[in-house]
């Protein structure tokens, strides 16, 4: 934000001397290179400098390389052989573990609440906290005040939150039911964590108590952003304040919302705490999410190799979405 | 950049407004509207917040109250709960095993990723782009894929169920979104400093660490702060990849409670309590640099 013009200095500055890399291949900026400019005794190019700067690389590459890139291979060959998760040896099964989760109902039960979880919160979240950043942004006093006050919820980890709720949520003594007893509304109060019939919604529920916070401070940071002129000048045109919000302020913060719904889906793919404190999967398997099915299955149930197959489509599904969901959302800010 | 901005650039060209329309805030005067807005704030905060204080609340009260009535509020305040937290589990050494964690992998994190992020910068062309890219994929890489394999690894070579083992972790999870936000800083330092560091005779690390390091202050502060808050409230990695036979971190410990101590609910609200106000404190230090970082790591990314 602040840093913009700053930014963009240092783009031309690069353009002027070819000595950074083009634009990230994030953003593909056209690439305007003065032609052979002498690189031989200038920063950070020609032989020796350029082993230095790799030499800077090197640490965060090993670690990252032995971390995420390696063992993320190392799985997919697992994933077609029957590992246990602790003998020395195993076989390779061919196929065979994923005709086994492309038919097997628990599976496709965890697919469908990672979906419900993960797109409904992420919904859910988005909505509450534009809401909350169209209000703060509203605000002519104690601004600051109200931003750390609706911020502060946000610090409390999903896990914690779960663990509180937990408590809540018990079916003999958790506050919910004794408010609903108290009330007179008896029939209301049930046993939340245990009926299968509700316990998803509930997760769903307790899953939207966390990531608002960050989620409100990026739409914020945004709507701080859009010029006051243009919004005063829709007003004089005549516009109501819904005119004003769809055809300005929603175009022009196009781009958080992009962001915001991308980082909240990538969350919801790998819900993960909630499950683990609240149900632990259960009653039954009826609560797993995709996460936690690769948890219990690969530590807790010694089918590593199941494991690894299922981890592999996870990936799958994380990329395609991601890219695909972001690709259909630049495009929309585009048209915005 | 985001492409608000590029909207905003196209939409609004600098000549055609005038400059300085904006009313001052300090001069507007209170509106009713205004005080609705805050109403509608406060009861959506005390909504989400409310947990967390009963939480707080119940953390005060003794055993006996707890027993004969679970989910009531404190009659009189009692520390009780904290003293036995630490002295019938092993929570002293879950929360000093976090803070290891912590320290340890935010310290590496500062040390590796800025000069990583300014190598990739400066060596620039097809190998820097390749790198960044190699990077970056690892955002999309989620944990599970990775956590049975790296399980596996630490086994063989015995450095399963050690700290040492979640900081690597941590470390190789992190690195993604580090060299992202670094990269996007970089750019905007003007070379000629360094050319100029490089003309007196420093070589690139002198004019890394006592040049440019110190620029990207801002970036760092953000980054350690994002971080700290993430590992201090993990608790998937260090379930996976520390056994029984650790004290585990304070999220692992509380966990192990609830599978044990379930008539002491009381303990487990104080562990919780205790995990939170680290969070709290960073984030009221460093609130300023917090904002900003998370917002400009959102427009950036």
């Amino acid at each position: 934000m602040s840093d913009q013009s700053s930014m963009e200095g240092g783009v031309g500055v690069a353009s002027a001397t070819a000595l950074l890399p083009g634009d990230s291949p994030l953003h593909a900026a056209p690439e305007t290179r003065p032609p052979a400019l002498p690189r031989r005794g200038r920063l950070g190019i020609a032989g020796r400098g350029r082993l230095v700067l790799l030499g800077f690389v090197a640490p965060a590459l090993v670690i990252y390389l032995l971390m995420v890139i390696v063992p993320s291979l190392q799985s997919v060959q697992l994933s077609f052989t029957n590992w246990d998760g602790i003998s020395e040896g195993y076989d390779y099964v061919g196929t065979k573990n994923y005709q086994d989760i492309l038919t097997d109902d628990r599976f496709w039960n965890a697919v469908r609440n990672t979906l419900v979880l993960g797109l409904g919160s992420a919904v859910v979240i988005n909505i509450i906290a534009l809401v909350a950043a169209l209000m703060l942004d509203r605000l002519n006093h104690l601004q600051g005040l109200f931003r750390t006050a609706v911020y502060l919820p946000a610090l409390v980890s999903a896990f914690i939150m779960a663990t509180i709720w937990k408590y809540l949520l018990n079916y003999n003594f958790g506050s919910v039911n004794s408010v609903l007893r108290d009330l007179g509304l008896p029939d209301w109060a049930r046993d939340w964590l245990g009926d299968s019939s509700i316990v998803v919604w509930v997760i769903l529920f307790i899953t939207c108590f966390t990531l608002g916070g960050n989620t409100t401070l990026i739409y914020l940071a945004n709507l701080q952003s859009v010029p006051q002129e243009l919004l005063e000048a829709a007003r004089i045109d005549g516009a109501g304040a819904w005119k004003v919000f769809w055809n300005v302020t929603w175009p022009m913060i196009a781009g958080a919302i992009t962001v915001n719904m991308t980082l909240a889906m990538i969350a919801g793919w790998v819900i993960f705490d909630q499950v683990m404190v609240l149900t632990s999967g259960g009653p039954g398997f009826v609560s797993e999410t995709m996460a936690f099915f690769i948890y219990k299955v690969g530590f807790g149930e010694y089918r590593a190799g199941f494991g690894s197959a299922a981890a592999v489509v996870l990936f799958i599904v994380v990329i395609i979405s991601t890219v695909g969901a972001n690709a259909y959302m630049r495009k929309r800010e585009i048209q915005a | 950049m985001s492409a608000a901005d590029a909207t905003r650039a196209q939409v609004l060209p600098k000549t055609t407004l005038p400059k300085k329309t904006r009313t001052p805030r300090e001069k507007k005067k209170w509106t009713p509207g205004e005080i609705v807005v805050m109403a509608v704030l406060s009861v959506l905060v005390i909504a989400v917040a409310a947990p967390v204080f009963y939480a707080l609340l119940q953390s005060f009260r003794s055993y006996s109250e707890i027993t004969i009535d679970p989910m009531g509020l404190p009659t009189a305040f009692t520390l009780d709960n904290y003293i036995a937290l630490f002295q019938q589990t092993d929570y002293a050494e879950a929360l000093l095993n976090t803070l290891i964690i912590t320290v340890g992998t935010v310290v590496l994190l500062v040390a590796i990723v800025p000069m990583a992020a300014y190598g990739i910068e400066r060596v620039g062309g097809w190998t820097g782009r390749f790198l960044y890219v190699l990077f970056i994929a690892g955002l999309m890489i989620p944990f599970q894929v990775r956590m049975i394999p790296l399980v596996k690894g630490f086994n063989d070579v015995g450095l399963y169920s050690t700290l040492t083992a979640v900081i690597l972790v941590h470390l190789g999870g992190a690195a993604s979104f580090g060299i992202l936000l670094y990269c996007s800083f970089i750019k905007g330092i003007p070379i000629e400093v360094e050319e100029a560091a490089h003309v007196d005779g420093a070589g690139r690390l002198r004019t890394f660490w006592l040049i440019v390091f110190p620029m990207l202050m801002p970036v760092t502060s953000a980054f350690v702060i994002i971080q700290a808050l993430g590992l201090w409230n993990d608790f998937f990695v260090p379930l996976v990849f520390l056994d029984s036979s650790s004290a585990g971190t304070i999220n692992v410990a509380i966990n192990r409670m609830i599978g044990l101590l379930t008539s002491q609910w009381q303990l487990i609200y104080t562990g919780a309590i205790l995990a939170i106000i680290p969070s709290v404190a960073i984030f009221a230090g460093f609130q300023r640099y917090f904002i900003k970082g998370m917002s400009v790591g959102a427009v950036k990314g």
